[in-house]
């Protein structure tokens, strides 16, 4: 997932690539908050410092005059929850003189950088074009290089902006494209862009996400990239550990994300894993889990998800679903299974756990899967709508055989 | 007949000296797949699984003769190992590795494209013209097992699922043309249309089998291609991820998204955006073939 910089980060990196950003400081209380509004001069933005945008309409955003304004505000933000995190740091800004709100943005699209811009900024963008898409304007650029200052240029003419305007907010779009490439951002958005009365661009709203896949380049940013998983909420426990066995071990990435349901699932390869997710759901059963593995060259990645599948306590079975393996050995996932499973003391015929995995080094995968009694490995050429059917049933009869203990 | 490779393609391998190029390289050969060369730069003059290695793809190229290559190097170096490829002017290359960059994905592709090289990858398990050649791992240790040849273009954004639906097409005594693995990484180098097109054109492909995903607009491009009328043959899809669909949407950061992404990217609407345009949508793999048998009766 992409690496999302809070404000002050962006900021930063906007100020290092020479670009016109407010002054602001980081700030962990109103008094701390005070202090900087005083010395920006008293007239300040207060912002809630997390990564999330949107926060002006989540109220998120003061504008004060003074240090006791700052303090206040400051006060009634802090604890706070904003777009699902809690609000610890405040990032406090020197309030500027706008006349103008304009609207920047890089993203990639299909398989170029975009830019996508708009006289008319501020935080009404997307209404402004979904009334008028014509108000925005929008351009593919080439990858290989930064752009030219009179394709800036046009694009801004385009856009309605004046000739006075343009030399000025032609350089700054002209970095602002270096900037995203040379920070190896999936999107760079200014909004507001504003214009000062003497006509100087000032970027006053900046929101930067980073590719994860080119973190190495960017080790200052490598820490950021946790927390947050698929679903969106923060990693518990459990998740946290796959993502640092992913990051520890060799091989294609590993995902792991816990549901609410009961079956938990290493399933592979991205396709397959949709499908047998979908097929199960299909026929009443409940994952406890998602995940999505590659094919890897060691058992340690498969052995921390079996690990995490055999820690949740919602989890009473097991379907292991892989594709067709084509380019890596199966005995490693059985390896994998085989350490998690005697950490945990797991016994196939109280956890069912079924087995449909195929490919290369098939019969040392079934030797060692035979060294743990019940575990029901499916014949070469069962289907993946065969081990879904066999999961769901075990599931079923198993926790009716528990209910009756109970 | 078959697309992009066939029995007299000559296939070189970048970064033949690592686990995964070597692991793959063995089962090719084994295949029959003509793989004349390797590159890895600095071991130029080793022989590895017999094959002859350089110290650069140009280099290969005039010692040997290629026109396809298989890249096996880590994400970080993939994009200069398509660009040399692209320099030195071979047609078909294949990257596998995922998790590549997206400026660097960007770079290549855009390169692969201004020279009219076909691109397949990035995070792809490689492509099997059944019988002729196949390039990367696609089809394991026993390729000839799952994939049979016959008359069926398939093509996949899981490298995984492209097994599953050709055994799906063997057990029911069908086979493919060619199979593609299209990459799974966010930007690949060729569109799933594209490669429908190339079916469209090929004489020995009666239909198409593709399995699609939430997100991009892979299968949206195709729907508009049944639509305008380029793909006349039929075309059966296999969508997965509905599931998704009943958990919340991540919340998007910033507005561009709203304003530049594809619309209708969840599998729900892709399927109702094929089946609009006049595809086939499956329920079910086991459902494919009866599908095919169906579609290919009524012209």
């Amino acid at each position: 997932l992409p690496v999302r910089l809070t404000e002050d980060r962006a900021k930063n990196w906007l100020t290092s690539q020479g670009l016109p950003v407010p002054q602001g400081e980081v700030a962990d209380s109103p008094a701390a908050a005070a202090a900087a509004a005083e010395r920006l001069g008293g007239a300040v933005a207060v912002k809630a410092l997390v990564a999330a945008g949107r926060r002006g309409k989540a109220n998120g955003v003061g504008l004060v005059d003074d240090k006791e304004g700052a303090a206040a505000f400051a006060a009634s933000l802090i604890g706070r929850e904003i777009a699902g995190a809690r609000v610890e740091r405040l990032y406090v800004e020197r309030r500027a003189t706008i006349d103008r709100e304009l609207y920047l943005s890089f993203a990639f699209d299909v398989s170029k950088p975009q830019i996508v811009l708009s006289a008319q900024g501020g935080i009404e963008i997307e209404e402004t074009f979904a009334r008028d898409p014509s108000a925005i304007m929008r351009a593919e650029l080439d990858p290989r290089r930064g752009l030219y200052p009179w394709e800036a240029i046009q694009l801004w003419q385009g856009a309605g902006l004046e000739s006075r305007f343009l030399p000025a907010l032609a350089d700054v779009t002209v970095r602002l494209f270096d900037a995203f490439r040379a920070a190896d951002a999936l999107t760079l958005e200014i909004n507001p862009l504003a214009i000062d009365p003497a006509g100087a661009p000032l970027l006053v709203g900046a929101l930067m996400e980073i590719d994860d896949s080119a973190l190495f380049r960017h080790r200052e940013w490598a820490a950021l990239a946790e927390g947050i998983g698929d679903s969106g909420r923060a990693l518990n426990e459990r998740e946290r550990l796959v993502v640092d066995a992913d990051r520890k071990f060799p091989g294609g990435a590993v995902r792991y994300t816990e549901l609410a349901g009961d079956i938990g699932l290493m399933v592979a390869g991205g396709g397959a894993s949709l499908l047998q997710h979908d097929m199960i759901v299909a026929a009443g059963g409940r994952p406890a889990n998602h995940s999505d593995i590659s094919p890897t060259p060691t058992p340690d990645k498969p052995a921390a998800v079996f690990d995490a599948i055999f820690s949740n306590p919602r989890a009473c079975s097991l379907l292991i679903g892989y594709n067709y393996l084509q380019m890596a050995p199966c005995d490693n996932v059985i390896a994998g299974l085989l350490i998690a499973a005697k950490k945990h003391r797991i016994d196939p015929r109280r956890f069912p756990i079924v087995v449909r995995l195929f490919g290369p080094n098939e019969e040392e995968a079934r030797r060692l899967a035979a060294t743990l009694p019940g575990i029901n490995y499916l014949q070469r050429g069962a289907t993946l709508a065969d081990g879904v059917a066999a999961i769901v049933e075990a599931t079923r009869r198993a926790q009716a055989s528990a209910e009756a203990v109970a | 007949m078959s697309i992009l490779i066939d029995a007299d393609t000559r296939v070189l391998v970048q970064g033949i000296t690592g686990a995964q190029g070597r692991f793959d390289v063995r089962y090719c050969l084994a295949y029959g797949t003509k793989i004349v060369g390797g590159v890895t730069p600095g071991r130029g003059g080793e022989i590895v699984e017999g094959v002859p290695v350089f110290d650069t793809v140009r280099a290969a190229v005039t010692a040997v003769g290629a026109n396809a290559t298989a890249i096996y190097v880590p994400a970080r170096g993939v994009k200069n190992a398509v660009l040399e490829a692209v320099d030195a002017g071979i047609a078909v290359i294949l990257a596998t590795s995922e998790n590549v960059p997206r400026h660097d994905a960007s770079i290549a592709v855009t390169s692969a494209r201004d020279a009219g090289a076909r691109l397949v990858g990035f995070n792809s398990n490689g492509l099997i013209s059944p019988g002729k050649c196949k390039m990367g791992g696609i089809g394991g240790d026993r390729p000839q097992d799952i994939y049979k040849p016959g008359r069926i273009g398939v093509c996949s954004r899981s490298g995984g699922m492209s097994a599953e639906l050709c055994a799906t097409l063997a057990r029911a005594g069908l086979g493919a043309s060619t199979c593609i693995s299209l990459g799974g990484d966010p930007i690949v180098g060729m569109r799933m249309v594209e490669y429908l097109r190339l079916f469209e054109q090929d004489p020995e492909t009666d239909a198409c089998v593709i399995f699609g995903e939430p997100g991009t607009d892979h299968e949206q491009g195709v729907a508009e291609g049944i639509v305008r009328g380029e793909l006349r043959k039929p075309v059966i899809a296999l969508i997965a991820g509905r599931f998704q669909e009943a958990y919340p949407a991540g919340v998007s950061f910033g507005h561009v998204a709203a304003m530049i992404s594809a619309k209708g990217d969840s599998a729900s609407e892709k399927r109702a955006m094929l089946r609009e345009a006049g595809a086939h949508v499956a329920e079910s793999l086991e459902e494919i073939p009866s599908l095919l048998r169906d579609a290919l009766g009524e012209r």
